[in-house]
């Protein structure tokens, strides 16, 4: 047996492949681009823009929005089959998304009317916008369910259990058999066009390869998967689908749900290694759904890794667009395959992220689940990680903007007379509970209205539980219900409170007083007091105050979040410290910081220290950061990240592999959760900035996710470079 | 519990021994050479540091010095070092950080609850510590507690020294130090001496008493153009018949000028060898089988 992971001599017939679809895919991004107005800052989705396509929804009587699983799950159906088909010649799969169900169609809950007024006063106060109300898929699907049962085995399932269960009102499965139909008439569009282009091919070859696909798709609508490109091309239609209703983007254990096809069509002769790297290609080229490969089994005894493992990277890396795998990382794994991703970042500048399983898998023991279901915890979305199926965790929708709670406690010290740092605290405190606590109020009403407003119609025949019980995933459809809830502006808010103590407290260089003229006059004409006040040991440095100050926050914090569930529903709350790419939006508003900040500017990123931090200790930091993001981390095993970026001129007289290995390996043995690398080099980073059309294939990974570079906005472009060049 | 001086604890260090390695820098040195990176090292006690470029010019260091020692000449601002007491006032008033005082003093157990924090990534990466300098044999005793306690903590230790102290100090530390870096500046006894102020017996000497006695060396020899240049035949035929462990070639480069600028000190400059000429000289080493290593 060849070893597992012996590098694929892939030939020009399927390099080939592979370049046209890297090809295609850079310049259908520049003319999204050029429709959507120069870039965009999410995810580099694999959706297809056809300009012309429009839809007209039916709305209920008297509604203005698509409410329920029957409307909508009706109204997707008949969308999958007005959206234009689409096969690319080069691709090994039929199918794309048309975009956002959500841009044709009023659909989900909105601010202002679905959110209590009491309520939206506090998120106006505290500018909570991203509040986790009617928040969407984020949870994982067990893609089992689907190459288990195949498109009719879930039909089927839907049907029995709708005659099993009897519901009073069958709006949940005729919503939940229309999505099923909706997805199995569209594979049978896409055989049928691909019988055409079969039909109209100038040679053999282009026919043969259209009706492969045809008959592939054919044979998906007939029953389970049975081969690799099948199950590939189930997948591919269930990406098409997930994605097009509210952007799900979770997809699980790629490695282990494709081995058993792998193992199968291999041992059976119908299929080559390469073969296999250009379906998978064709798999990324479809879209970007976040995926894990390694890791171990529930009971702890096998490593997950594979020969699958292995052709999962090598595709990735050969199709060279945003891609958006994880490789999990624990204890005592064989390295082989973080080594092998870690090959291609260098060669590539950006690649997979790795998810500790210390800071998963461990946490989540610490919320009294089993280890055993812990490791089966896969990272599945941009910073989130779920159990594939039964678990919806509502990680990434809701962002506490622990700075603006600092802001207006500043606002109500300047009010005494007498001020001193513990009475800050104490007001911090107060006004982050409040805004703690009225997310926890909001996910009682997300509770009660999200399943009837906008049930989750395509994850729930995913998952373990939904179809059986008659349930939304979101109210006891699965087993497990823990809403997450993410803090941000850590290093904001401790380096304020570090720089008060230090200046004012301490040194009395500073009065409270001229630290409020300062503020209010956003350090104009105080420049001085902003050095001041900026030039403290910051958080990311040893031993310095705000160290202590950002371990304080995050322990306030994780215990707000921690101490109680929601009030009226007791569901459970679980922290997290993550502020995916929105540090610019988060600090428009927000008037200067004692940390030297100036109105306006970014708050500070996740669980991270700012940019810079390490001025005047050491020229390359990346230890000092990951000691300080390891030891804020809340512990419950959802992630605050680590970030590296990496300059790869620098990585070479530093060690290369083996020093990034240690790093990772290191930040998971001290309780990380996740970490993102780019490896780029400076001078690479700084002409793409100036210039994005000369790097039209810079792919890096922003936050969570990666996007080609030339696709972000200035501001995210920034703040990749800001990364970048403070180290 | 030893009290030490030191100038920096440097963590990700890796060109100082295997692996990731936090490098501690301890202050004083007993030589003077030219082409020091570290001149804030030169003496134990702490020293300031003006870093021109960083000033803002708030003034607030000519009304806090107790000494005058800040002054306007047409130089611009500069500052007298004759009266200048290194009492660091300055720096802590100077919020644009132009102003650093170069040198603190610490405890063992201070250096080492730093060291500790860092010891995950040193086994993950087969790294540890480095002590560095300055000459780190300078603060002996200070030196072996830290040494001592690293080894009970189990962390690979490495002492970078110049090899210019009688041979019995290094026993003291020997049974405590896992590698040495060990550097070779010239072997011309004049040379050296113009090079660094000092003669070269004691380091002639006690690199192979240090091999004799078990120790794992690295030896690092700085190659500078009209400094030591002519000497690198004389130094490969030395380090020929001792098993060292390798051999690293450094090509001289100008890192050093600013800081000696900030420190107020005149330096004498050399001009950096190509690599066409590193790679000349990197064969003069191995040709005589010496396990010797260039890196660009
Ligand atoms: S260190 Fe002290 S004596 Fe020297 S310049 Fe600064 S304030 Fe004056
Ligand atoms: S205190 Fe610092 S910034 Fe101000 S004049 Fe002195 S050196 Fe310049």
């Amino acid at each position: 047996m060849k070893n597992i992971d012996a590098r694929t001599p892939v030939s020009q017939f399927y390099l080939d492949k592979i370049k046209s679809m890297h090809d295609e895919k850079v310049k259908l991004n520049k003319e999204k681009l050029a429709a959507f107005g120069g870039s965009y800052d999410t995810d580099d989705h694999g959706f297809i823009y056809f300009k012309d396509f429009t839809f007209k929804p039916d709305y209920l009587p008297g509604k203005d929005r698509l409410e329920g699983a029957k409307n909508i799950g009706e109204n997707l159906r008949r969308f999958w089959n007005e959206i234009p088909v689409y096969i690319y010649k080069d691709s090994a799969l039929a199918g794309a998304w048309a975009g956002k169900f959500q841009d044709f169609v009023e659909v989900g809950m909105k601010r202002e009317t679905d959110t209590p007024p009491e309520l939206q006063k506090i998120h106006k106060k505290y500018h909570m916008w991203a509040n986790g109300l009617g928040g969407m898929n984020h949870m994982g699907p067990d893609m089992n369910i689907g190459l288990r049962e195949g498109l009719p085995g879930i039909l089927n399932k839907v049907r029995y259990y709708r005659d099993f269960n009897h519901p009073s009102d069958t709006d949940f499965y005729d919503g939940e058999e229309a999505v099923v139909l909706g997805m199995m008439e569209y594979t049978k569009r896409h055989a049928d066009y691909a019988r055409q282009l079969a039909a109209e091919a100038e040679d053999e070859k282009t026919a043969q390869h259209y009706s492969l696909i045809a008959q592939t798709c054919e044979n998906i609508l007939a029953g389970p998967p049975a081969t690799f490109r099948e199950a590939c091309q189930l997948i591919a239609v269930f990406q098409s689908a997930d994605r097009t209703y509210f952007l799900g983007g979770a997809l699980g254990q790629l490695d282990e749900l494709l081995r058993p096809y792998y193992e199968k069509d291999t041992r059976a002769g119908i299929l080559t290694d390469e073969e296999a790297i250009w379906i998978l290609a064709s798999l990324f080229y479809n879209d970007t759904h976040y995926s894990q490969v390694g890791g171990q089994t529930p009971d702890g005894s096998r490593d997950l890794t594979s020969r699958v493992s292995f052709l999962i990277l090598e595709a990735a890396h050969l199709l060279h667009i945003p891609y958006n795998l994880a490789v999990r990382v624990y204890e005592g794994m064989d390295e082989k395959l973080m080594r092998r991703a870690l090959e291609y970042i260098l060669e590539d500048g950006s690649g997979v992220s790795f998810s500790c399983a210390t800071g998963i898998e461990e946490g989540y023991t610490r919320q009294g689940h089993p280890r055993e279901l812990a490791r089966m915890r896969a990272k599945v979305g941009c910073n989130w990680v779920a159990l594939p199926g039964i678990e919806y965790p509502l990680q990434d929708v809701t962002r506490v903007n622990m700075a603006w709670a600092f802001e207006v406690a500043m606002e109500e010290l300047k009010k005494d007379p007498e001020p001193t740092l513990e009475k800050l605290w104490d007001l911090f405190v107060h006004h982050l509970e409040i805004m703690v606590d009225c997310i926890k109020d909001g996910y009682d009403v997300h509770y009660e209205k999200v399943s009837k407003i906008a049930p989750e119609v395509v994850l729930n025949l995913f998952s373990h539980g939904p179809i059986e019980r008659g349930l939304n995933a979101a109210a006891g459809g699965v087993d497990i219900i823990n809403l997450n809830m993410d803090g941000i502006g850590l290093a904001t808010v401790a380096d304020s409170f570090a720089a008060i103590e230090q200046r004012v407290v301490k040194e009395k260089r500073l009065t409270w007083e001229e630290l409020y003229t300062a503020l209010e006059h956003d350090y104009k004409g105080y420049e001085n007091i902003q050095l001041m006040l900026k030039n403290i040991p910051r958080f990311g440095s040893p031993e310095s105050l705000a160290r202590d100050w950002a371990k304080k926050i995050s322990l306030l914090y994780t215990d707000l979040v921690n101490c109680a569930p929601t009030p009226k529903h007791h569901l459970r709350v679980v922290p997290g410290l993550f502020s995916h790419g929105d540090i610019y939006k988060h600090g428009e508003e927000l008037p200067a910081t004692p940390n030297g900040r100036n109105a306006g500017d970014p708050i500070s990123h996740s669980a991270e220290p700012d940019p810079g931090f390490a001025a005047g200790l050491t020229s390359f930091s990346p230890t000092l950061k990951a000691n300080a993001v390891a030891m804020v981390q809340p512990g419950y095993g959802n992630s605050a990240p680590l970030h590296l970026d990496i300059d790869a001129d620098m990585l070479k007289n530093h060690g290369g592999i083996d020093t990034l290995a240690a790093l990772i390996k290191t930040h998971n043995e001290m309780g990380g959760t996740l970490i993102n690398l780019n490896c780029i080099t400076k001078d690479q980073i700084r002409r793409a900035h100036a210039d994005p059309d000369s790097e039209p294939d810079l792919v890096v990974r922003v936050t969570g996710y990666s996007a080609f570079f030339a696709s972000l906005s200035k501001e995210y472009r920034q703040q990749v470079v800001d990364r970048y060049l403070s180290e | 519990m030893q009290t030490g001086t030191i100038f920096n604890i440097q963590p990700f260090s890796v060109y100082d021994g295997p692996g990731i390695r936090t490098t501690v820098f301890l202050k004083g040195c007993n030589l003077r050479c030219l082409w020091c990176h570290n001149p804030e090292s030169w003496q134990i006690a702490p020293q300031l540091q003006f870093q021109e470029e960083k000033c803002v010019g708030c003034g607030n260091c000519f009304k806090v010095c107790p000494k005058g020692a800040h002054q306007i000449s047409e130089r611009g601002h500069i500052i007298d070092r004759t009266l200048c007491v290194g009492c660091g006032i300055c720096a802590q008033n100077c919020y644009a950080g132009a102003l650093v005082l170069t040198g603190k003093r610490v405890t063992t157990e201070e250096v080492m609850a730093r060291l500790l924090e860092d010891a995950p990534y040193f086994k993950n990466s087969g790294g540890g510590v480095t002590f560095s300098g300055g000459e780190a044999m300078m603060q002996l005793e200070f030196l072996k507690e830290l040494l001592i306690r690293c080894k009970e903590a189990g962390i690979h230790t490495a002492v970078d020294t110049a090899g210019h102290f009688p041979f019995e100090q290094y026993q003291k530390i020997l049974p405590y130090t896992d590698l040495f870096l060990y550097d070779i500046k010239a072997y011309d006894p004049e040379t050296h001496r113009r090079l660094t102020g000092v003669d070269n017996h004691h380091i002639l000497e006690n690199l192979p008493l240090l091999l004799q006695n078990g120790a794992e060396v690295i030896v690092r020899v700085p190659c500078i153009p009209d400094g030591n240049w002519q000497d690198m035949e004389q130094i490969a035929c030395y380090l020929e018949p001792l098993p060292v462990k390798q051999v690293e070639l450094l090509a001289y480069h100008r890192l050093g000028e600013g800081k000696r600028k900030s420190l107020g000190m005149e330096m004498e400059t050399f001009p950096a060898p190509s690599v066409k000429e590193m790679e000349g000289l990197l064969e003069t080493f191995t040709k005589k089988g010496i396990p010797a290593v260039y890196n660009r």
